[in-house]
């Protein structure tokens, strides 16, 4: 019997794993203790204030506005993993935050009973708490609802990503901006469809309303949490989609560590370099799109739900545009960036420029409406930040570093040069 | 590594080229004595309604002007909301929420004037009527969608009123009304016996196509079809083409004309013939427009109105004519919508609520919805007509509809057509 031991395989050392309290904990705490803030500001220390401030502030920074734009950072978050990490343009999202509002729109309104006469009775209710006396339809929880529009939105992610992703950035861009197009067209013709248009399966532009309200489950134990999140609790709808924020910067930032996450990133950055590497491009693309979308599903249903109902004409590509504005001059591939530019440019579409504008029309005397120059501004910031700071806001490290190397077709023709140098030579030394 | 450059530069082109621009706006209340209370405008500021929604604003601001912002022992301040937002160009669902939410908040706001989109309503209409205070009252001027206030679909109108008492009231008369009156018109007068309808795929025109389609077949005109045109198609040539196949006597149109209304009927009259031979009727969507009346193939359209038309009213004389007087003295024009006075109107059903109320949110709401409702005589109305708010449902009783004739570039007063 032989007893000769298997060569040992070469130790590889695990890179040291961040051990500091800070670099562990650090984003939670701190996102906790500003969402604590910000609700305990607006649920008891705001009411006791005089008017005057109130009202102030209220212009400023309503409730609903940060409700919003904490809604905008889902979404652009989702657009993030899709355009930041994987370097897809997509010129499209719009559509999944539609689908994910129709899904709510489907599974907890009374429309249900709309979508086709043989369900005018129809009576679903799993854990659901609708608007009172709107008990027809279907009815399921808030929370089981977010789960199942993240995976109508990844699954709807997998099917427009799988013929379009064989096309290549400016393609793909123009393919999805044709899906973000035409899927709001759907919603709002979506009244009459199936067989002689008997199925309605959007209500149209009438829109679908009457959004069932949020349960809080366990938390209501809590003394001053109420059972469910009605028309007013604002404070408490904003802590549900703290939450849900949090959790996408969660997914976002762990995911970027992962295989996969560096998988995407190699397509990012290099394409070609990524497949010779072994990396699947089809099946690592199409999982961007699918989380991607996902992210947009959660979004859609909170949106949703804030808004009280679907819109149609809400869906129109401007948003889509919006967003990407707000992923790259976050910053793009950047969690944090791609954060602060969303709940900042969200605040300022909402309120911020029309309060600027008041400000500058009552000091100047003058009488100019800020906010129809909504995309004037923003283009004219996008343009100097394209001068000045390409890389965003808050940049990434990585996006960073390679903004500063040259382009690759600058080193292939470096490279072609040189072959072509070579065979001059070797050519000369031929005839010689 | 251009992809982040190249994504910027898409961007930034994008966001340039649908730059958008809107109507200015601006607060103007004075205050006396009394206690003041502020009614909100909440409109459509930007994109496409702007126009009409400033001067909507800038009738109601001359009409509050003319009676010293005051009633009863109130100063009367106005407050503008505006509903849209730039990014989408028109009406904004979160915008409409969160204004629903403004006006809920506010200490001073008593009652809300508005929306003009009757999507709009039915996101600000259920906030507005779970006001802690309330619920608190609001008047339409605009918003035509009959759900809003009557059994339409299912759920309707208990939908938009969860405490379970109404706030919602409008000054318009809905979209089944008009559509009706257009198809007694279509059989009575013009005696047609085919016709093909098109709808603009809005709220507004699908409602008001669905009503004359359904009195159209009662009256025992045949429907020959009833199709959504696409706004932003560049001609309809093939689309008459088809229609003129199946050889209708008139075409019937729910819709605005600021969607493509104008390509609409100049390939209408090309294909069809002029609408002598071919009618063309439209709705109240379609009057009030300066270039339609300067199209040459709107000759012999018939347009259907709720209320008096403009002309009519300058002829009344009263209240509107006044106002209307003043309006162009003061702007240099008419205004461009005929909604304005409409939204006079609601500003005056509002006004009169406060005047019978104690000045509290509730007290002005149970004005309008407890009792006798309110009533606003035809001399003083800014729509020349009585407006009498039925209690029960928040609707108007007035259903006058006027039919106009397009004839030497404008709209002439026909006849009125009765609605049972």
């Amino acid at each position: 019997m032989s007893t000769t031991t298997p060569a040992a395989p070469p130790v590889v050392k695990p890179p040291a794993p961040k051990t500091s309290f800070a670099s562990r904990f650090g984003w939670p705490l701190g996102f906790l203790i500003l969402a604590i803030v910000v609700f305990s500001f607006n649920q008891w220390i705001l009411p006791e204030t005089n008017g005057d401030f109130r009202t102030g502030y209220n212009n400023w920074l309503p409730m609903t506005a940060v409700n919003e734009a904490v809604i905008w950072a889902i979404f652009a978050l989702g657009l993030n993993i899709v355009v930041g990490y994987s370097g897809l343009l997509d010129l499209g999202y719009v559509a999944f935050w539609g689908i994910g509002g129709y899904v709510a729109g489907w599974l907890m309104a009374p429309f249900a009973n709309q979508v086709t006469p043989a369900w005018a009775n129809l009576s679903v209710n799993i854990f659901g708490h609708p608007l009172p006396g709107q008990d027809r339809g279907i009815h399921i929880n808030f929370w089981l609802v977010l789960i199942i529009a993240a995976l109508v939105c990844a699954l709807a992610g997998v099917i427009i990503g799988a013929p379009t992703l064989r096309l290549k950035s400016d393609y793909l861009a123009l393919v999805t901006l044709g899906f973000g197009e035409i899927l709001p067209e759907v919603f709002r013709n979506g009244e009459h469809v199936g067989p002689d248009g008997k199925w309605n399966i959007t209500n149209g532009t009438k829109g679908i309303t009457g959004i069932d309200q949020i349960p809080t489950g366990p938390f209501q134990l809590i003394p001053g949490v109420p059972a469910t999140i009605g028309t007013f609790d604002l404070t408490f709808k904003f802590i549900v989609f703290a939450f849900l924020l949090a959790v996408a910067m969660f997914v976002s930032l762990r995911i970027r560590e992962g295989r996969l996450g560096r998988a995407w990133l190699a397509i990012r950055e290099d394409e070609l370099a990524a497949s010779m590497m072994g990396v699947p491009l089809m099946r690592i693309k199409l999982s961007a799109y699918a989380v991607g979308a996902a992210f947009g599903g959660i979004g859609g249903v909170c949106y949703a739900t804030h808004v009280g109902g679907v819109l149609a004409d809400r869906f129109n590509f401007s948003v889509s545009i919006t967003l990407l504005a707000m992923v790259v001059l976050g910053g793009m591939g950047n969690v944090w960036g791609v954060t602060v530019g969303a709940l900042v440019l969200a605040w300022i579409n909402s309120t911020g420029l029309a309060q600027l504008g008041n400000v500058w029309n009552d000091a100047t005397g003058s009488n100019v409406n800020f906010a129809s120059h909504n995309f004037l501004i923003f283009g004219a910031v996008l343009v100097l930040f394209m001068l000045f700071r390409r890389e965003g806001l808050i940049p990434e490290t990585r996006t960073k570093q390679v903004l500063q190397e040259p382009e690759r077709g600058e080193i292939e023709s470096l490279g072609a040069e040189m072959e072509g140098t070579a065979e001059n030579t070797a050519a000369e030394g031929t005839k010689k | 590594m251009g992809k982040p450059v190249r994504a910027l530069a898409i961007v930034a082109v994008a966001t340039l080229g649908i730059a958008a621009c809107g109507g200015g706006s601006s607060d103007g209340a004075e205050s006396g004595g009394g206690k003041t209370l502020t009614i909100a405008t909440d409109l459509p500021l930007q994109g496409a309604s702007a126009d009409a929604s400033t001067d909507t604003n800038n009738m109601i601001e001359l009409y509050l002007e003319s009676i010293g912002n005051k009633v009863g022992d109130y100063t009367i301040k106005l407050e503008k909301y505006d509903n849209s937002t730039a990014t989408a160009g028109q009406w904004d669902a979160a915008t409409c929420t969160a204004n629903a939410q403004k006006h809920v908040a506010s200490d001073t706001e008593v009652a809300v004037m508005g929306e003009f989109n009757s999507g709009c309503s039915k996101l600000e209409a259920p906030v507005l009527n779970q006001d802690p205070n309330g619920p608190m009252l609001q008047v339409s001027h605009a918003a035509t969608n009959p759900g809003l206030t009557k059994t339409w679909d299912p759920g309707e109108p208990e939908l938009y009123a969860p405490s379970g008492k109404k706030s919602f009231a409008r000054v318009v008369t809905t979209d089944d009304y008009q559509g009706t009156a257009a198809a007694d018109f279509a059989k009575e007068d013009l005696k047609v016996t085919s016709c093909y309808i098109l709808n603009d795929n809005q709220t507004y025109g699908q409602g008001i196509a669905k009503a004359f389609q359904t009195q159209a077949e009662k009256n025992g005109i045949k429907i020959l079809g009833n199709e959504a045109y696409d706004e932003k198609a560049p001609n309809y040539t093939a689309l008459f083409q088809k229609i003129k196949g199946m050889n209708p006597d008139c075409i019937y149109v729910g819709g605005i004309y600021d969607l493509n209304g104008g390509q609409l009927l100049k390939d209408k009259v090309s294909v069809l013939g002029d609408n002598e031979k071919v009618k063309f009727m439209v709705p109240d969507g379609w009057t009030g427009y300066p270039a339609l009346d300067k199209q040459p193939q709107a000759v012999g359209l018939y347009a259907t109105f709720a209320g008096l038309a403009t002309e009519q009213l300058q002829k009344q004389g009263g209240a509107a004519a006044d106002l209307l007087k003043k309006y162009e003295a003061k702007y240099g024009q008419g205004p461009r919508t005929s909604y304005a006075l409409y939204g006079v109107a609601g500003v005056q059903v509002i006004l009169e609520a406060i005047k019978n109320s104690d000045g509290t949110k509730k007290g002005v709401r149970d004005a309008v919805f407890e009792g006798a409702g309110v009533t606003i005589p035809a001399a003083d109305s800014a729509t020349g007509k009585d407006i009498k708010i039925d209690p029960a449902t928040g609707d108007t009783t007035a259903k006058d509809i006027s039919v106009l004739q397009e004839k030497d570039g404008e709209q002439k007063f026909l006849k009125a057509q009765p609605v049972e």
